[in-house]
């Protein structure tokens, strides 16, 4: 309806390669960085920094987890962990006195070596084994974190974020923190974009679709799920890390528990295994979701449309929410990423439908 | 026991005394092959002879628990599968193992990994580390494409499109690692007549364009004794006939081995 993949013909490989490769698209992309990028010269401060700040950096996550989960096909159930290495230890290495920058770099590689020790060993097993073990590695991490007061300053206690500068502007800045984080979850999207065009993506899938046939082909199927355990606790924990930093300030143990690590999970399926827009669709429903309902059962309770217990009443958005999800997920198995696209294949005929193969 | 002419071309894959058991069962009883640089080589036999296991044997799934396996005279059993992929080994399987999540031209380029550099750097910086390299093996895989005919299908995702069809992406994929010995295990199991023909001429094609070596597993005798230069029989995981295809198949013990013979049981 709005636009249409007709008279549209490419006539080089690169063209036919390109991440939008129709040019409307490619326009909407261009608005959408636009709006993002001068959000803050017209949201309100609360709006940024509540709302639009937390979905970029959890879609950021959601990108690093989808990598594993849905390109590589590897289950991690103990993703809050890899997050919360990368965040406690670039707060240690700030102190220590390195630079943002390679404390930055060095939260991602504690988290990818650590990320490994538990995807060696846990990479030989399968499936709900792997489920296991990553497990193992949520609760062996949050109990050493909590336990040892070097990293976490003692049971229940809060480790405030340093003051740090990134290249030359301070993280004190509000806006500073916004458009860092903006930058990281637009480099993590560009990556993810261009794992699914490259012989680096092509080889994850191969051994998430068939590893004997992958291996039989070349692939060298351990060496690849380790690298994409390696990438994504990589990622995942620099992820972590601008969480730290940009969003919460100040981080205690609770904030990288198991719940948490579900949550992740909840986003990649929600929004769909291995897309790069379900990563974003699924982190802000499973984020904004919770929040938008109970906003909406309190102003339908205050018009007294809505008689029921107090307790109930602080229970419904959650009722809702977790209906919404099985809704979803039984509507399309495979997530609102999905449900996107339907509606984007329906509406590029729109409305010749008999001519859409 | 070689003639002359035999002795003067290369061998591209020889096996010798190879044993494999899965637990009581012994699978293969030490048969020897060896097939020569370009030959289209036949392997024929009643179901559970061993074709597929000797098959998973040279490709390492299932290495040899005795024996010998060399490739160009270089010594190939006890490889993992993918080492041996790398020397130079492709194959197809019985029931077709496509991956399912990417397009045809994907899966074709994924037979491109071998040859290719990949890595999760180059892929963030795809414009300037990547990009030239996925068009050079695009090119490639296009060659295939147009070899076998598969421009129609090449944006459709493999789980859509027909069986016949997902066999030949099978070959392509196979053929874009540029193998010195293809393997074939049942490239027409479950097709029709015409898909047969097809295929059959496909596998001409890439034999006399590609230069290659190659092992067909088939049960289509029609195809086995128009295509393949030479064929093994094999029964209960014994060689039991080699030779000019028509003259094997004719073979005493052959006939026995597929129809029952007056001296068996």
């Amino acid at each position: 309806m709005f636009y249409r993949q007709s008279g549209i013909y490419h006539t080089r490989y690169e063209a036919t390669r390109r991440l939008w490769p129709i040019p409307f698209e490619r326009w909407q992309v261009g608005v959408i960085l636009l709006l993002v990028l001068a959000a803050p010269f017209y949201l309100s401060a609360l709006y940024l920094q509540s709302y639009l700040l937390p979905w970029l950096i959890w879609s950021a996550a959601t990108l690093s987890l989808t990598l594993l989960m849905g390109v590589a096909g590897q289950l991690h159930f103990g993703y809050a962990a890899v997050m919360a290495i990368g965040a406690y230890s670039a707060i240690h290495l700030v102190r220590f006195g390195l630079p943002f920058e390679f404390a930055f770099l060095g939260a991602g590689l504690i988290a990818a070596l650590i990320g490994c020790l538990f995807g060696a060993a846990a990479l030989r097993v399968k499936g709900l084994y792997l489920v296991m073990a990553t497990l193992a590695m949520q609760y062996l991490v949050d109990w050493l974190i909590i336990n040892v007061p070097a990293i976490s300053g003692g049971a229940h206690a809060t480790l405030q974020a340093p003051s740090a500068r990134i290249l030359f502007f301070s993280l004190e800045n509000d806006l500073v923190r916004y458009y860092f984080a903006l930058a990281w979850a637009v480099l993590l999207t560009v990556f993810l974009l261009n794992v699914k065009r490259t012989s680096f993506g092509r080889a994850l899938v191969a051994i998430r679709d068939k590893d004997y046939a992958a291996s039989v082909i070349g692939v060298n199927p351990f060496r690849y799920k380790l690298l994409a355990f390696f990438t994504s606790s990589f990622l995942g924990g620099m992820s972590g890390a601008v969480l730290a930093f940009c969003f919460y300030r100040a981080v205690t143990p609770e904030q990288f528990s198991f719940n948490v690590s579900t949550q992740l999970v909840a986003m990649v399926l929600v929004g769909g295994l291995g897309s790069v827009i379900g990563a974003f669709l699924g982190a802000g429903f499973v984020l904004l979701a919770p929040m938008i309902l109970t906003n909406i059962v309190a102003m339908l309770s205050d018009f007294g449309w809505l008689n029921v217990s107090v307790n109930l009443l602080s229970h419904l958005p959650l009722m809702i929410y977790g209906a919404l999800i099985l809704g979803f997920l039984l509507a399309e198995p495979l997530g609102l990423a999905k449900i996107y696209d339907n509606i984007r294949n329906y509406f590029l005929v729109w409305p010749f439908k008999h001519s859409r193969r | 026991m070689a003639t002359t002419a035999e002795v003067a071309r290369s061998v591209a894959l020889r096996c010798e005394n190879i044993n494999r058991w899965f637990g009581g069962l012994h699978a293969l009883k030490g048969p020897d092959l060896a097939i020569f640089q370009g030959e289209i080589f036949g392997l024929v036999g009643p179901n559970g002879s061993g074709k597929t296991t000797l098959v998973n044997s040279v490709t390492g799934f299932y290495p040899p628990q005795k024996g010998r396996i060399f490739l160009f005279d270089e010594q190939i059993n006890g490889l993992p599968p993918y080492r041996i992929a790398q020397k130079g080994v492709a194959r197809t399987f019985q029931n077709v193992a496509l991956f399912r999540g990417l397009t045809v031209l994907d899966n074709i380029l994924v037979g491109r990994h071998i040859h290719m550099r990949p890595s999760a750097l180059a892929t963030l910086g795809y414009w300037w580390w990547a990009k030239k390299e996925e068009m050079a093996h695009r090119a490639k895989v296009e060659d295939i494409i147009d070899l076998l005919q598969l421009e129609d299908v090449r944006d459709e995702p493999v789980d859509v499109i027909p069986l016949g069809l997902q066999k030949r992406v099978e070959l392509a994929r196979a053929l874009a690692a540029e193998p010195r010995l293809l393997v074939l295990d049942e490239p027409m199991a479950g097709m029709n007549q015409e898909e047969k023909e097809y295929m059959v001429r496909f596998i001409l094609d890439a034999h006399e364009d590609r230069d290659l070596t190659i092992l067909l597993i088939e049960h289509h005798m029609d195809v086995v004794t128009s295509i393949c230069h030479r064929v093994a029989v094999f029964n209960d995981g014994v060689k039991i006939a080699e030779g000019e295809p028509r003259a094997a198949i004719n073979d005493p013990a052959v006939v026995a081995a597929y129809i029952g013979g007056s001296d068996a049981a």
